[in-house]
């Protein structure tokens, strides 16, 4: 294959699935710049495995894995830094403008300082309960596939769940977020 | 057992973790990341087979990058960028790479810390991975020259970290090495 067929191949794979695989960079890095990176460094593995990549059925699973792999492999050099999350703007998807337009902006800055408080509270999970909570929770992943993805079987990702809900209410409620 | 009252503090905080930031791309992220892949894979699949002899000087220090600190809340810190820049070195010449920081205001005691891949020395520091000092940034452009020598050809990742009071931000430069 010459290497603009294997270009095109490559981004007929994986460009459709560019969305889901940023989103879950950002669940699992927690901070833009470490996201980025575990994102480029994901497409450059892939090109180098491009062999393997035609083969499955299921190309954006897959993917998922070798980020996932990738992320735990070298999780010190994509370190999270949550709280950077916050002061970068980066809340709501589009930074504070994803709280703007309402009619009620009092409520906005309670529903945007609640949000924080969350932020700060996910950061004093251990890394295993935050993903769980937050590709279930908020990415809407399902149980059989965070197994998938990180070789954890169903019931261990129950738990963790189940705890990392229970800490985090614990937090919530200490610090006033909830009552 | 479940009370109404941990139903309902159960229901709050899904509520915020649906809420929860989901950050999308920048314009451009998608197909910059594709083309370094592709660019990169057929580079590194191209070095499984040649012995690379390049011998290349490349002479002039080169700025590495910039980016305008215009923060949501916290104005002062310079922007770590989206994008990591990159610089080619030679093997064993020493080359000046000149760091610009771009601070919206001036940080007094700022701590700077830089982190050096494998393989790559600070001249003068022979053996030292990491660096840290105590700077001042004025308003505007600040510049950091660095003169880096590459000992093996694995190049890395340098890291600056740039502290003040308890925030921070890491700025990155990619170090290929021919």
């Amino acid at each position: 294959m010459s290497t603009a067929n294997q270009n095109l191949t490559f981004e007929r794979l994986v460009r459709p699935h560019f969305d889901r695989l940023y989103r879950l960079a950002w669940r699992l890095a927690g901070q833009k710049a470490e996201a980025e990176d575990l994102f480029q460094e994901l497409l450059i593995k892939a090109y180098g495995m491009l062999d393997d990549l035609v083969e499955k059925d299921d190309p954006g699973s897959w993917l998922s894995r070798v980020m996932y792999n990738l992320f735990i492999d070298e999780q010190r050099r994509f370190t999270r830094r949550r709280m950077q999350l916050v002061e970068e703007g980066q809340l709501g998807g589009g930074g504070l403008e994803g709280f703007a337009g309402s009619e009620n902006p009092v409520a906005d800055n309670e529903r945007l300082d609640k949000i924080r408080r969350l932020d700060s509270a996910l950061d004093q999970l251990s890394d295993e309960h935050r993903i769980v909570v937050l590709l279930h929770d908020t990415e809407g992943y399902k149980l059989k596939e965070i197994e998938e993805l990180t070789g954890v079987p169903v019931g261990t990702v129950k738990s963790r769940l189940h705890r990392a809900r229970a800490r985090l209410r614990e937090i919530l409620i200490k610090d006033g977020t909830i009552s | 057992m479940h009370s109404r009252d941990t139903d309902r503090q159960d229901q709050e905080i899904l509520e915020l973790l649906k809420d929860y930031p989901m950050p999308t791309a920048d314009a451009g992220f998608y197909d910059q990341a594709l083309a370094r892949a592709t660019h990169e894979g057929t580079k590194r699949q191209r070095n499984r087979w040649m012995l690379t002899g390049f011998g290349a000087a490349i002479a002039a220090a080169v700025a590495a990058w910039m980016i305008g600190g215009l923060l949501l809340n916290d104005p002062q810190l310079p922007d770590a960028g989206s994008t990591i820049p990159g610089v080619t070195i030679a093997m064993e010449e020493p080359r000046t790479v000149n760091l610009v920081f771009a601070s919206a205001t001036a940080l007094d005691s700022a701590t700077l810390t830089v982190t050096l891949p494998d393989g790559i020395e600070l001249d003068g520091f022979p053996g030292q991975r990491e660096i840290s000092w105590t700077t001042s940034l004025k308003e505007g452009r600040n510049f950091l020259p660095l003169t880096l020598v590459a000992l093996t050809p694995a190049g890395g990742e340098l890291l600056a970290r740039l502290e003040h009071d308890d925030r921070d931000r890491t700025f990155r430069l990619r170090l290929d090495v021919t």
